[in-house]
């Protein structure tokens, strides 16, 4: 017995000029009890079928035709009392942006009540108790206090479990969960989806969950649809999905995870400290006190001609500060920088320039880095006149080939950001980069904002490059799973510090510092065979990161670590070299007692 | 934590108008105008001229006036530390119970008309946010094409026409009561105050009947923008990804709608205080019409007359009422939106 059939759901955008249709045609089943996961490619109408589901388009949208059966009542025939009545009641959904789908204006308490009180008799008290018995459920701590919170209090996680409460308030049958952990620290993405997953599993609720991440389809659903140009091109049980994708959109999304595999990049050969940090350090002051927050903290670090080094770390651990205080965009507090054995550390703008040629960086957000006011040739040119001003038929031919490189073609030359999707202005950004030859380029969470297929398409790029063009790169993410396929080397940063450094095989196969193996337990591998939610997944850290203004005297882990000691707290840790060439700043390690 | 918060905008408000006193304190005398010629006629003799600038104090050294006007010289005469805005040296009264008597007409006048738009034009805003397109947005459309067109005297005099000349429901234009009633005591300048303090049931409802046009009149060239910003602020509040996942946890229509016009009154707010400030002089309009002797009228007399200390009074106070309705409704969107911290 199904509990949803959905045939030949169809939703239409008609604008003056234009009729869009981001469903069309879509058909497929969920069943009880069952983790279906929906992927697709940015913009490929999943979030629009998932509110469609419910008999509900964005403005100016709407459901043209198709079916959507659920207990055997097609809910788009249904009058509008009695499709209230279902949604919230027998489906739940939880959205991406969770602070935004919260009412700005009332407590999150007040909100859940609401929810409550839609779809079951109940006095204030009573929904107030739920409210508070179900922000208890999915995980949030001190519920009696967060249900007198506002949106605005919330951080991102801690909403959407908000979201998850509301949602789920009523005991739904099933859970729509659109894109749940866009926007959330990986360690805070495994906790909550685990959450999640155990919160449906007491419920009894079957999960739509529709996602980019194919990590997170590997480790949670059972059964995949992908919907690409607005119907479900595929729909397989997960290991079968990700062993023989039938559809090409499948097979193009899952090439890299199958053409590498096991495999990690070979290593480099030759010149290890083309670039090299000795106790770089960063401090920014706070305004109106001594006090300094602390960014980047005697951070010592080497890359080598043609090597690719990940440097990676929650949002806040520094990682980008160092990327930048490499090129000399903010100047480090103390400690020293050397780029092919000249120490730029202090070097005057005037020859500073001439270095700048020679490194490059791409930044996190195409359309933010690149003036939407110019042409694509005006852009590529850039770098061209600071650096000379050669004629206008070199910089043609300049920007021409800079786009082959990127695989673009060069009749975008013309054309203008605007319109252009955000992989293409990644692409421009990085020809930009390559267009003066660089010899080092430092990539800032350059795939964060790309679907799947950009991104596997991006690294592929960025490897050939490398190989081609025998350029270094520093690869700033927080994407594991790209780290994992582009760099031989991986530093790990925890609050300004390197805790792990060594080769990409090493630290992600065994990682020794507890640092690293949080962070890489917390990782969703897009691995079916095996899935977090199969066996006991060891627990997360503990706690808050410290703040990095009034940093912890001894080790900074020390406060969130299973391991710490007296002596750990006390002691400040030192980068100390394993006999297998790694490096870690951890006694305990060292000492080989973990 | 409130509390604190008001008096540090209060102490800035005190701030603020220090700055725009002596700013208009100097600007005043920077006009190429010569209020004594405008006093004593352009052909007085040179004793008679000399006689008047000093009565006037302007023979005085600018630094010394200012001291003057501030009150620190309180032995040649009261300045504003002692709570005075100096005499008018048109009538030779003292400024501030001139402003006293003219402003209590003005404020009568706009907080009704404001009370009486917004009763109106919210629901109007509502309705075409929530029905774009519809009867109502089409109604608006036509309405704000006349209103917002044409200035408000217009209005004024074609209210007159309409509802006095011809259907006889309005009172003549001749001022707060009809000239043969005795006007109650003068305790707060409000006449519907006063009315009620004097215990007279029936001047109450006459002032009333009275203030019926000028509040009409104003309230319809009011309703124009606060409708707009309305609707405009409850359209988006209705695309609003909070509004839509509302929808999607089936709450009830009207709890939906609520949630939407909450959101759409907080920004609001802001643009009625603006309003409000600009009202205050920018009903004089509509105050010469309906012979209603505002601040308005008062400060168009004193600018043609150079009166020097009903200028600054007037811009004084105004600036200072300003300050209060620009603190009072950003407490309402505070206590609206709790994003808004003090």
């Amino acid at each position: 017995m199904t509990l949803l059939t959905v045939r030949n759901l169809q939703v239409t955008y008609r604008s003056e000029t234009a009729v869009s249709r981001p469903v069309d045609g879509a058909s497929f089943t969920i069943n009880p009890r069952e983790v279906v996961g929906l992927v697709g490619d940015a913009g490929a109408g999943k979030s629009t079928a998932a509110l469609a589901l419910l008999g509900l388009a964005r403005a100016p949208g709407a459901i043209t035709g198709g079916e959507v059966i659920f207990e055997g009542r097609d809910l788009l025939k249904l009058p509008e009392d009695d499709m209230r009545a279902i949604r919230g009641r027998d489906i739940g959904i939880i959205v991406q942006n969770p602070r935004a789908a919260l009412n700005p204006l009332l407590r999150v308490g007040t909100q859940i009540g609401n929810a409550y009180k839609a779809h079951n008799q109940s006095t204030e008290a009573e929904a107030r108790k739920q409210a508070v018995d179900m922000l208890r459920m999915v995980g949030i701590n001190d519920p009696d206090r967060r249900v007198e919170a506002f949106a605005h209090e919330l951080s991102g996680g801690m909403a959407q479990r908000a979201l998850i409460a509301m949602a789920l308030s009523s005991r739904p049958k099933l859970l729509i969960a659109d894109e749940p952990t866009s926007g959330l620290d990986v360690t805070i993405q495994a906790q909550f989806l685990d959450e999640m997953w155990q919160t449906v599993q007491a419920t009894g609720s079957a999960i739509l969950l529709v996602t980019q991440e194919l990590g997170v389809i590997a480790n949670y659903c059972d059964r995949v649809l992908v919907l690409h140009d607005g119907r479900i091109v595929e729909d397989a049980p997960v290991r079968q999905f990700f062993e023989s994708p039938r559809h090409p959109y499948s097979q193009d999304v899952l090439r890299l995870f199958r053409e590498r595999g096991g495999e990690y990049p070979a290593q480099i050969t030759g010149d290890r400290n083309f670039l090299k940090t000795d106790a770089l350090t960063k401090h920014f002051p706070l305004r109106n006190s001594k006090k300094v927050v602390q960014a980047v903290d005697k951070v010592s670090l080497s890359i080598g001609r043609a090597e690719a080094v990940g440097l990676v770390g929650e949002s806040g651990s520094g990682k980008t500060t160092v990327g930048r205080c490499l090129l000399r965009l903010v100047d480090a507090t103390s400690g020293q920088i050397t780029f092919d054995g000249t120490d730029i550390t202090a070097l005057l703008p005037a020859d500073m320039r001439k270095i700048r040629s020679r490194m490059q960086i791409v930044f996190q957000d195409p359309y933010d880095s690149l003036n939407p006011r110019w042409t694509i040739e005006d852009l590529l040119a850039e770098p061209l006149r600071v650096h000379g001003t050669p004629d206008r038929a070199t910089v043609r031919a300049k920007a021409t080939a800079a786009l082959k490189l990127v695989d673009l073609d060069p009749a975008l030359l013309d054309r203008k950001p605007r319109g252009l999707g955000a992989s293409t202005l990644q692409r421009v950004n990085i020809a930009r980069a390559l267009i003066l030859d660089p010899e080092f380029v430092v990539l800032d969470e350059p795939t964060s904002v790309l679907a799947p297929r950009a991104r596997n398409g991006l690294i592929a790029l960025l490897a050939k490059l490398q190989k081609d063009l025998g350029i270094s790169f520093l690869f700033i993410s927080h994407d594991l799973t790209t780290v994992r396929y582009l760099c031989q080397r991986v530093a790990v940063m925890y609050l300004g510090q390197i805790v792990e450094e060594g080769t990409v095989e090493q630290v992600f196969s065994t990682p020794r510092h507890p640092y690293s193996a949080a962070l890489l337990s917390a990782h969703l591998f897009p691995d079916p065979i095996n899935r977090r939610v199969d066996h006991p997944v060891p627990a997360a850290l503990q706690g808050e990161i410290p703040s990095p203004i009034d940093v912890p005297k001894g080790c900074y882990l020390a406060s969130r670590c299973p391991h710490a000691l007296e002596a750990c707290r006390a002691t400040a840790q030192t980068l100390t070299q394993l006999p297998d060439g790694r490096q870690v700043r951890c006694m305990r390690v060292v000492n080989g007692d973990i | 934590m409130l509390w604190r918060y008001i008096a540090k905008r209060l102490l800035i408000g005190v701030v603020q108008l220090f700055g725009l006193i002596i700013a208009v304190f100097f600007l005043i005398r920077l006009l190429p105008a010569d209020p004594v010629s405008r006093l004593v006629g352009m052909n007085a003799s040179e004793e008679a001229y000399a006689q008047a600038a000093a009565q006037l104090g302007l023979d005085q050294p600018v630094m010394t006036q200012l001291a003057q006007y501030l009150g620190l010289q309180p032995s040649v005469q009261p300045g504003l530390l002692q709570g005075s805005l100096g005499i008018s040296w048109v009538t030779n009264e003292p400024v501030l119970s001139e402003i006293g008597a003219y402003l209590p007409v003005t404020i009568e006048l706009i907080t009704l008309a404001f009370i009486v738009a917004l009763l109106v034009a919210v629901p109007v805003g509502m309705l075409g946010a929530l029905n774009p397109g519809g009867r109502t947005d089409k109604g608006v459309f036509l309405y704000s094409l006349f209103a917002g067109s044409q200035p408000e005297f217009w209005w004024g005099l074609l209210f007159v026409y309409v509802f006095y000349y011809q259907l006889g429901v309005a009172p003549p234009p001749l001022g707060r009561l009809s000239p043969m009633t005795n006007p109650p005591d003068f305790v707060t300048g409000f006449m519907l105050i006063d009315t009620l303090i004097a215990g007279s049931l029936p001047k109450f409802l006459e002032a009333l009947h009275h203030l019926m046009l000028p509040v009409l009149t104003l309230a319809f060239i009011l309703s124009g923008p606060i409708i707009k910003m309305v609707r405009q602020n409850m359209l988006r509040a209705l695309q609003s990804d909070f509004v839509l996942y509302a929808n999607c946890i089936g709450l009830p229509k009207k709890r939906v709608a609520r949630y939407a016009l909450r959101a759409a009154m907080a920004p609001s707010m802001t643009l009625i205080g603006i309003l409000y400030g600009f009202m205050l002089s920018g009903a004089v309009l509509v105050e010469s019409v309906f012979s209603l002797g505002g601040i308005g009228q008062y400060s168009i007399r004193s600018v043609l007359a150079f009166d020097y200390p009903a200028i600054q009074g007037v811009v004084l106070i105004i600036t200072a009422i300003s300050l209060l309705v620009y603190l009072l409704l950003d407490l309402v969107h505070a206590a609206i939106d709790p994003r808004i911290a003090h």
